[in-house]
């Protein structure tokens, strides 16, 4: 067995019991609530509420999950088996591929809860299997890009005592909030005050969950499909190159 | 008499060291003032700009007076399960037990941490309310109201804490501690009247009206518009104190076990 695979098989262990769990009630948890809450609220003209949710819990699952990223990075640069690993005979590179094979694992694990769960609800798959593909692309892609970030954060205050007491996530879930709730994944941007508008219109998780939600309708726009798969890849190689640049770091 | 009154100067005066020992805690621990502080406030603001008009759509009524007295609420909640989390390792390194051998009267432990929850909970509340002003919220209670609003939150929370505490002081693992908080920060949203009741499944009505963060949201949101809330506020009153019957004395003979343990790791 290759380091990497002993180092994702460590991983998977580990939080079979804590983290995975999680991958699958966070989404079914998010999603019945929001769906409960604002389905008879949220003016969404046409589109049923669970059609129109489902990729804004999605998007919120990977970066939910890109938050515990940050800690177990940082649990894994700071602790004693991250000092040995560096010592050993392995690519420097292993424990950061390792890390984010288990990443790809949960959010595949993630994607299929959600789907699960939104099928129930009356979410469908209209679009054929080039879509399906595409949807899962995105989403995997979109989970690799942030949690390359997360890496990269938790490797670098792993130092500090933020990074040591689990801090830094806690606070990293107000940006996840604002970016979330605020996005037209939630609502129409008519729903939002004026001043507000361009931001909700114009952000990130806006423009991905409003590809992801034409993928799943089977009719998405080509300009919006560019946008967010530009989005996603140069995210990964921004903050792939930035976390390749981390693990170099030596102490 | 002569005997007690020294003995009871002491209680106090101990219990406000403890108090201070858990907000050095807090300062050092980002954790706790995230989760009872940071996060309830852009809760507050993001599920307002995000539900506001539309809840103002369907009820013609701002939302924003129920949903601060939620906020306030839930932040206290989730700052409790925050210290929470951190008591199983305050016990397996023998910090607990310490604490417990100091010659201090043995009940300023418990209540120093009480006193302290009861402190940023009172904090907490001024804050999110300020921050409910500056979105549009119009305070009409008067001096007592203000009171009275400030009081309920602390009131919850004390008991409230005493569920996290008798829980944490016997968990092995931490999960349990989310199977308290999920659904009683669920049953505060529930109260918030964002969604409004009627625009969920009808057999949850029943459900929603009785449980007991409804009356304690009401008297709040009341309390806001001006109106004194007997009713609600005798039943949170009543729900308080049955609480604090159950939790109580678990709390107490947890703490007591964990402490009396000598920790274990340390």
């Amino acid at each position: 067995m290759t380091a990497v695979a002993v180092l994702t098989e460590r991983i998977v262990r580990d939080t079979l019991r804590d983290d995975l769990p999680f991958a699958i009630l966070a989404p079914a948890g998010n999603f019945i609530i929001f769906n409960l809450a604002l389905r008879n609220v949220i003016d969404t003209g046409g589109i049923g509420y669970p059609q129109y949710l489902l990729p804004v819990i999605i998007v919120q699952v990977t970066l939910l999950g890109a938050l515990t990223t940050v800690d177990r990075a940082a649990r894994d640069h700071q602790w004693e088996l991250g000092v040995r690993l560096r010592t050993m005979p392995i690519p420097t590179l292993a424990p950061l591929i390792a890390r984010m094979l288990y990443c790809l694992i949960r959010g595949a694990v993630a994607l299929l809860a959600t789907i699960a769960v939104g099928y129930a609800f009356g979410f469908r798959m209209f679009g054929g299997l080039g879509h399906l593909a595409a949807f899962t692309t995105l989403v995997l892609a979109l989970t690799l890009a942030l949690s390359l970030g997360a890496d990269a954060t938790g490797v670098g205050i792993s130092g500090a005592a933020i990074g040591r007491t689990g801090g830094a996530s806690q606070i990293l879930l107000v940006p996840q909030m604002l970016l979330v709730m605020l996005s037209t994944g939630m609502a129409p941007v008519d729903s939002f005050p004026d001043w507000l508008r361009g931001f909700v219109q114009h952000q990130p998780v806006s423009q991905v969950t409003e590809t992801l939600r034409g993928l799943a309708a089977g009719n998405v726009a080509v300009s919006s499909l560019t946008a967010s798969l530009a989005w996603c890849i140069g995210l990964v190689v921004v903050f792939g190159l930035i976390a390749m640049r981390m693990q170099r770091r030596v102490r | 008499m002569t005997v007690n009154a020294p003995l009871r100067s002491s209680l106090v005066s101990e219990s406000l060291v403890f108090a201070g020992q858990q907000f050095t805690h807090w300062r050092r621990n980002p954790g706790v003032p995230t989760q009872a502080l940071l996060f309830p406030t852009f809760l507050l603001i993001t599920y307002y700009l995000l539900v506001g008009k539309s809840v103002l759509r369907i009820t013609g009524t701002d939302s924003l007076y129920g949903l601060v007295p939620t906020c306030a609420i839930a932040g206290a909640f989730s700052g409790a399960l925050a210290v929470g989390l951190t008591l199983p390792y305050e016990r397996d390194f023998g910090l607990l037990s310490s604490l417990w051998v100091l010659p201090v009267n043995r009940a300023s432990a418990l209540a120093g941490r009480l006193i302290a929850e009861a402190i940023r909970t009172l904090v907490g509340t001024a804050l999110i309310t300020a921050v409910g002003i500056g979105l549009g919220l119009d305070f009409q209670g008067g001096p007592l109201a203000v009171l009275l609003y400030l009081l309920v939150p602390v009131m919850v929370v004390l008991v409230f804490a005493m569920a996290v505490i008798a829980i944490a002081v016997r968990a092995k693992r931490l999960t349990m501690l989310i199977w308290l908080g999920l659904p009683a920060i669920t049953a505060v949203f529930a109260s918030s009247g964002s969604p409004p009741v009627e625009s969920l499944p009808s057999w949850m009505w029943p459900l929603l009206r009785f449980q007991p963060m409804q009356p304690i949201v009401e008297s709040m949101r009341t309390l806001a518009e001006g109106g004194l809330p007997w009713w609600p506020l005798l039943w949170g009153a009543l729900w308080t104190l049955a609480g604090a019957a159950v939790v109580g004395p678990l709390a107490v003979s947890g703490y007591r076990a964990a402490a009396e343990s000598g920790g274990g790791l340390g």
